[in-house]
């Protein structure tokens, strides 16, 4: 039963999201000692110190001499502190209880995992061991997604685990499999610093990846041109030197254009090209159909701007370029990302310094959360589930039966389907609040009630964990310990500063508290995230994402470690592809993970956004953050600071479209999609296309972008669409009745 | 304890992105504890993105001193104009309206104005300010010349503003381009009339587009 | 020059304070008759401090902004059409903010407490020790009834009371009482700057540490003479008595150079509180730029007067005449666009001059 035992109001009124004070600590209070760690929230995973005073967190103290931010953080990074000690967090187990005020009743940590065990257990009894699912997330530390994908394979034998990286890394992971044979960014950002021309494709830096910021600016001082591509004219796009005012769902068309420009000057690098990849010819034929004036017409971009582009990219001595959801978030992504690829692969600057190519991810640890096995079709060291050799490997490592390991699954999104179709009746679920960021998420919201039983781990109740039966309460990230790989590739180090709060466990606990009660404990009896560390480590060798030379005493030492990492004498590898590299998939023959050593060039084919704009809904709608909020907000919608910089989602429209609307700064507008209608306050302003509107997606309910999006997935990284869909938009006709109702932030 | 000559604030707007980190992390300050002392804000969030930070410039001559009719701001040896003394400061406003900049701020329930200080818990002691070490886009930057020649070779530091006839000199730098000529001083006045672009081509590279959205039909 | 005749001015002032005070002292104990000449010293102390304090105040109020504001607080609270609610607004703020300390309250409670202490403590001990001193307070015996005080106020006979009663007791202990007030806040205060890391930031030995120590200073010795006559039979009761004196002298030398000038200044709140209510009252200014009020446009005529008498020269040749019609926010923005436009290589700069 996974309906909300009680009305949302009720259980919000009980379990927030609340708002935290805006500072903690009184000036009077001494830490007892600052623990060395990394933020809990993006991708970039800046080096910060916690300041600790009886066992709780109270301040931060910037860590200087961590290389990657030497001390700078962002807003979410400074206020990170807050969601330790806030009122809102789980120290109980809760059981659903529809008769109860707030729907919810603390029960005693060992009675839930007993209960959890039972009705896992009947449940796949009855339909058979897929009938449970496991649904993880990209802010788990490495340990956790290693531990979870062994759990949902080895003790529940369930094919059906996936994460919700697939909301996020998954488009460029593909891309990078098929054009490289390795999915991570080639470069460590210092090698932004000094290259020609910076490309950022769908990326806005200024906000989802603020440290990023002070590279980009860094680089240009030393004499860079920028190119932005976005359809709004975010705060690095308002000073680049070339702006490229992309029509959403068209970035195919941009890198097919700018590439046929580049072939037709002689911008490219034939030698390379000839010499160290396959490909090409198929993708020049292809790009041949797109003379620039056809690239102008499609995307948007004015004709002498995608011509200056091609000029920038083309002359350049070193490059580097970089995407990130705004390109990936597509039903095309996979096609976008490799437009990009083949820019970068043509140019022939891979490999060298002072040159990369990277995509910027999303979560604390969305490259290390993708690498070893929490992704539906993955083993760990990005090992593949279908390859018989991946799985004696790992079955060995595991020592089971390779017969007894599952096949591949499925992802995120037909998770859900198979839920709604009846085909899966359990449901695990951590790090995840897919009610909020899944596309046309009403849907969710149905599949979700037809589950038999839903157990969620979290540390916060979350939007999704309402329609819970039972909640464990899990960790923050600062009450474990673990590794974590952040956007570069390099492996860092999360410490421990405090310990769980109340009943609250380590999420790994949980997971062979699990296993153990399901009567199912063998290769589940680790004693520390190190051990399991160790055990990933070997399971992760000789894979692509070699772990294997990695340790946290070496981690501390370099402050950090870039896999690969085959050997304990092996530095690790902060740039790939360098000429003259090996890799235990070309063996010698080259420099890239395929048998002949050659990179590939990949046809990335335009194909129009699904259900893109049309008479019916002539707006381009697109999604993303703000600053100040990180996904679906489970943490930073309580952090009372965070939640003041931005409190309520805002609908950003041109003045031109206002006008035209008679929609007026500040007003209620209400934007209308297919899949449903919110309204929200306009936000006039002249720095979005005029025919495009946005929305963050951080809110839940009738405030949620993700009611509007279309749940239209990449046919091969299975990406939804999130960054464009038709809409429309009219002045709503008075204020909605959650504005009376609910606090900003819920 | 003072803050080493040696050691210099350096502030480039034009690098702002408006995350609110400087913002944020002055608040944790013990002096001033819950209240940021630095501002940031959006120039005209309608037309642009463009966002200010701005910290106290510490002024040689601090006019927010010379208004105070309770002699309560006082510059220290080092150069640093500090907050208000509490024991005198009436709370009358005088700085907070007087200082070209705009920087100080009135607490009428606590009758008292707070400003920035440049963190003097920390840079007397050896440290960076706290917005100038978590700014992400270094837009605030503290440390020598040196440094920051270095780092900023199309950059260079001036501390001196002009508002009408005056002229004011500061001990916060901000930074001007160096080419064509860099400017001997920064006309705060002439940008009376301003209303700040969609878009702020830095380097002009594909020749002037003031609305890159010209084309695009509604 | 314009120094020197200000200089000339505050002495004149501080000569006839000091004047003052000494014939108030002289005529108030009767030609000395009810003057304790051991106490000589503590007076000699107080007209220097009267001397300093006042030749301070008007070197204060001679500057242009603090002229403004004095004459500007007068014109405001004796305004004919306000002055019946400026003086109810007079009492209620004289209570609320400076005998309740509010506004200090409302920066912390515990810092407020601790302010409140130390203010009443001295404010106690102040009124009870300079009538004694100045003799132009003194208890005697009733004739015929020894177990009877009688009070003399400038030597007229103000009151009786018993000997054993419970307020003669509270009265002569009343020095007492207003140690133990300052001690507590002493205590408080040194608490806060040992482990407050602003203040322990920002405080200075002369201007914070200092003036607990002497406040702390007077209130011990003071009990140890308490303590002395009452329960050691006069021990060591001259030697704590110099000592006493001493760090009392110390205190009043002191008086007019270090914080505890703020007794002085202080009130001056509650003249800009007048000056404050009348800007709200009448018109406001709005930005030049904006349009937006943002502060009154007296102050704002006020300001630019002090300014050009302070040699500042904000005056623009555009529209606006002069910069300080221009809000915090709007000068905030123009900084911003002002730098941004260098940047795009027009010229807010100026390379000429």
């Amino acid at each position: 039963m996974a309906t909300l035992p009680v009305d949302d109001l009720a259980i919000t009124r009980a379990f927030g999201p609340h708002l935290s004070p805006r500072t903690l600590s009184r000036a009077s209070d001494e830490p007892e000692r600052l623990v060395k760690t990394h933020c809990c929230f993006c991708g970039q995973q800046c080096g910060i110190q916690l300041k600790v005073k009886n066992d709780a967190v109270i301040g931060f103290e910037p860590w200087e001499d961590f290389p990657f931010n030497r001390g700078m953080l962002c807003p979410k990074g400074v206020k990170r502190y807050l969601q330790g000690s806030h009122p809102d967090r789980l120290l109980t187990a809760l059981a659903r209880d529809p008769s109860v005020e707030n729907g919810f009743r603390s029960m005693p940590y060992d009675a839930a995992i007993e209960r959890a065990a039972r009705e896992i257990r009947r449940i796949q009894d009855l339909h058979g061991p897929a009938a449970v699912g496991v649904l993880g997330g990209a802010s788990l530390t490495t340990e956790k997604t290693y531990l979870l994908g062994k759990f949902a394979r080895v003790c529940l034998k369930t094919p059906y685990i996936d994460y919700n990286g697939r909301l996020c890394m998954v488009s460029a992971g593909a891309a990078n499999k098929k054009a490289f044979g390795i999915d991570r960014t080639t470069s460590p950002w210092s090698d932004m610093v000094g290259t020609d021309v910076i490309w950022v494709a769908g990326s806005n830096v200024a906000e989802c990846s603020p440290i990023t910021t002070n590279y980009i600016w860094q680089a240009r001082e030393l004499g860079a041109k920028v190119i932005v591509q976005d359809p709004r004219i975010t705060p690095v796009a308002r000073t680049c030197d070339l702006y490229l005012p992309v029509r959403p769902g068209r970035d195919a068309a941009l890198f097919a254009g700018v590439l046929q420009l580049m072939i037709e000057n002689g911008w490219i690098d034939r030698d390379f090209i000839e010499r160290e990849t396959v490909g090409f010819e198929a993708v020049a034929a292809y790009c041949a159909t797109w003379p620039v004036a056809r690239v102008a017409e499609v995307t948007g971009v004015p004709e002498r701007s995608i011509r200056k582009a091609a000029e920038l990219w083309g002359i350049a001595k070193s490059s580097f370029l970089f995407h990130a959801r705004g390109i990936e978030h597509h039903s095309n992504g996979v096609q976008n990302a490799l437009g990009t690829i083949n820019l970068v692969l043509a140019s022939g600057r891979i490999g060298k310094p002072k040159s990369g190519y990277g995509t910027i991810v999303g979560q604390a640890n969305g490259q290390g959360g993708r690498e070893h096995g929490q992704k539906c079709d993955q083993l760990p060291g990005w090992r593949d589930i279908s390859n018989p050799d991946h799985r004696k490997y790992i079955a060995s490592v595991w020592n089971i039966k390779e017969a007894d390991l599952p096949g591949p699954g499925v992802d995120a999104y037909e998770l859900f389907r198979k839920i709604d179709a009846g085909e899966i009746k359990g449901l695990i679920s951590i790090c995840f609040n897919p009610k909020v960021s899944l596309p046309d998420n009403q849907f969710v919201t149905r599949a979700l009630e037809k589950l038999e039983f839903y157990v969620a781990i979290d540390f916060f109740l979350n939007d999704t964990a309402r329609h819970a039966d039972l909640v464990l309460p899990g960790s923050l990230q600062e009450e474990d310990e673990g590794t974590v790989t952040q956007v570069e590739g390099r492996v860092i180090k999360i410490n421990k500063a405090v310990d769980c709060p109340g009943e609250a466990r380590q999420d790994w606990r949980i997971i062979q508290d699990l296993a153990k009660a399901l009567g199912r404990p063998h290769g589940f009896t680790f004693d520390s995230p190190r051990a399991i560390f160790d055990e990933l480590r070997v399971a992760s060798k000789g894979g692509v994402a070699d772990y294997s030379g990695i340790s946290y005493e070496k981690i501390e030492r370099q402050m950090g470690v870039f896999w690969p990492c085959p050997s304990d004498d092996h530095p690790g590898t902060p740039r790939l592809f360098e000429p003259g590299s090996d890799n235990p998939v070309a063996k010698g023959k080259g420099r890239f993970y395929f048998p002949d050593g050659k990179a590939r060039f990949n046809v990335a084919e335009y194909r129009p956004a699904v259900d893109d704009v049309s008479e019916e809904y002539p707006l381009f709608l697109t999604t993303g953050r703000v600053v100040s909020q990180f996904l679906s907000g489970t943490q930073t919608r309580r952090i009372g600071p965070l939640v003041k910089h931005y409190p309520e989602p805002r609908i950003e429209l041109h003045p031109r479209l206002a006008e035209k609307l008679g929609i007026a700064d500040g007003a209620w507008a209400t934007a209308e999609t297919r899949r449903g209608a919110i309204t929200l306050r306009a936000m006039v302003v002249t720095t979005i296309r005029p025919d495009t509107i946005f929305i963050p997606y951080h809110w839940p309910g009738d405030k949620s972008a993700n009611r509007l999006t279309v749940a239209a997935q990449d046919p091969i990284s299975k990406i939804p669409q999130y960054k464009v869909c038709g809409c429309r938009l009219r002045p709503a006709d008075g204020p909605p009745a959650y504005a009376k109702e609910r606090e900003a932030q819920q | 304890m003072s803050v080493p000559q040696h050691l210099e604030f350096f502030v480039d707007p034009s690098r702002c992105i408006g995350c609110r980190a400087c913002v944020e992390a002055c608040t944790e300050c013990d002096t001033h504890r819950g209240e940021p002392m630095i501002h940031l804000e959006y120039i005209d969030r309608g037309a642009s993105v463009q966002t200010v930070p701005v910290v106290c410039m510490h002024c040689e001559q601090p006019t927010c001193a010379e208004v105070c009719p309770a002699d309560a701001i006082k510059r220290t040896g080092d150069g640093v104009v500090q907050s208000a003394r509490k024991p005198r400061c009436i709370a009358c406003g005088n700085c907070v309206v007087a200082c070209p900049f705009g920087v100080p701020e009135l607490y009428i329930d606590r009758a008292i104005m707070m400003k920035c200080d440049m963190c003097y818990d920390r840079t007397s002691v050896g440290k960076k300010p706290m917005c100038a070490t978590v700014c992400p886009s270094q837009a605030l930057y503290f440390g020598t010349r040196e440094q920051i020649s270095a780092l900023r070779p199309q950059s260079m530091p001036t501390n001196t503003f002009r508002f009408g006839d005056q002229v004011i000199r500061t001990r916060v730098n901000v930074m001007v381009p160096r080419r064509p000529a860099a400017p001997a001083q920064i006309d705060v006045t002439a940008a009376m009339d301003e209303r700040p672009p969609s878009r702020a081509v830095r380097l002009p590279v594909v020749g002037d587009d003031p609305d890159p959205f010209a084309e695009v039909e509604v | 020059m314009v120094a020197r005749s200000h200089a000339l001015r505050a002495s004149l002032w501080a000569s006839i304070f000091t004047l003052a005070l000494a014939v108030l002292i002289i005529v108030g104990s009767r030609r000395l008759a009810n003057f304790d000449a051991a106490l000589v010293g503590y007076t000699f102390a107080t007209l220097f401090a009267t001397f300093g304090i006042t030749y301070r105040y008007a070197m204060w109020l001679q500057r242009p902004p603090t002229r403004m504001y004095w004459k500007r607080g007068w014109q405001a609270f004796v305004s004919p059409r306000f002055l019946a609610g400026n003086l109810g607004r007079f009492v209620q703020r004289a209570v609320v903010e400076v005998a309740g300390n509010r506004f200090i309250f409302r920066r912390s409670a515990l810092r407020g407490l601790t302010h409140w202490l130390l203010m009443w403590g001295c404010i106690i001990a102040a009124a009870i020790t300079f009538p004694l001193v100045f003799g132009w307070i003194h208890f005697e015996t009733v004739p015929g009834h020894l177990d009877t005080y009688r009070t003399y106020v400038f030597g007229f006979a103000a009151g009786d009371f018993p000997v054993a009663s419970w307020l003669a007791f509270m009265v002569f202990h009343g020095l007492v009482w207003a140690s133990f007030l300052v001690l507590a806040g002493v205590m408080l205060a040194f608490r806060r700057r040992m482990i407050d890391h602003g203040a322990m930031a920002a405080q200075q030995f002369g201007e914070d540490i200092l003036p607990l120590v002497l406040l702390g200073a007077i209130s011990m010795t003071g009990l140890m003479l308490t303590v002395s006559y009452t329960w050691l039979r006069g021990y060591a009761y001259d030697f704590l008595a110099i000592l006493h004196a001493v760090t009392v002298i110390v205190t009043l030398l002191w008086l007019p150079f270090g914080k505890f000038f703020h007794i002085f200044q202080r009130p001056a709140q509650l003249g800009v509180g007048f000056y404050k209510d009348v800007g709200a009252r009448s018109e406001q200014a709005r930005c030049a730029r904006c349009d937006r009020e943002f502060a009154s446009a007296a102050m704002i005529r006020d300001l630019i007067d002090v300014e050009r008498e302070l040699g500042f020269k904000y005056e623009t040749s555009g529209g606006t005449g002069h910069y300080q019609r221009i809000c915090p926010a709007c000068r905030r923005a123009m900084f911003g666009l002002a730098q941004g436009a260098l940047w795009r290589g027009e010229n807010h700069g100026d390379t000429a001059r």
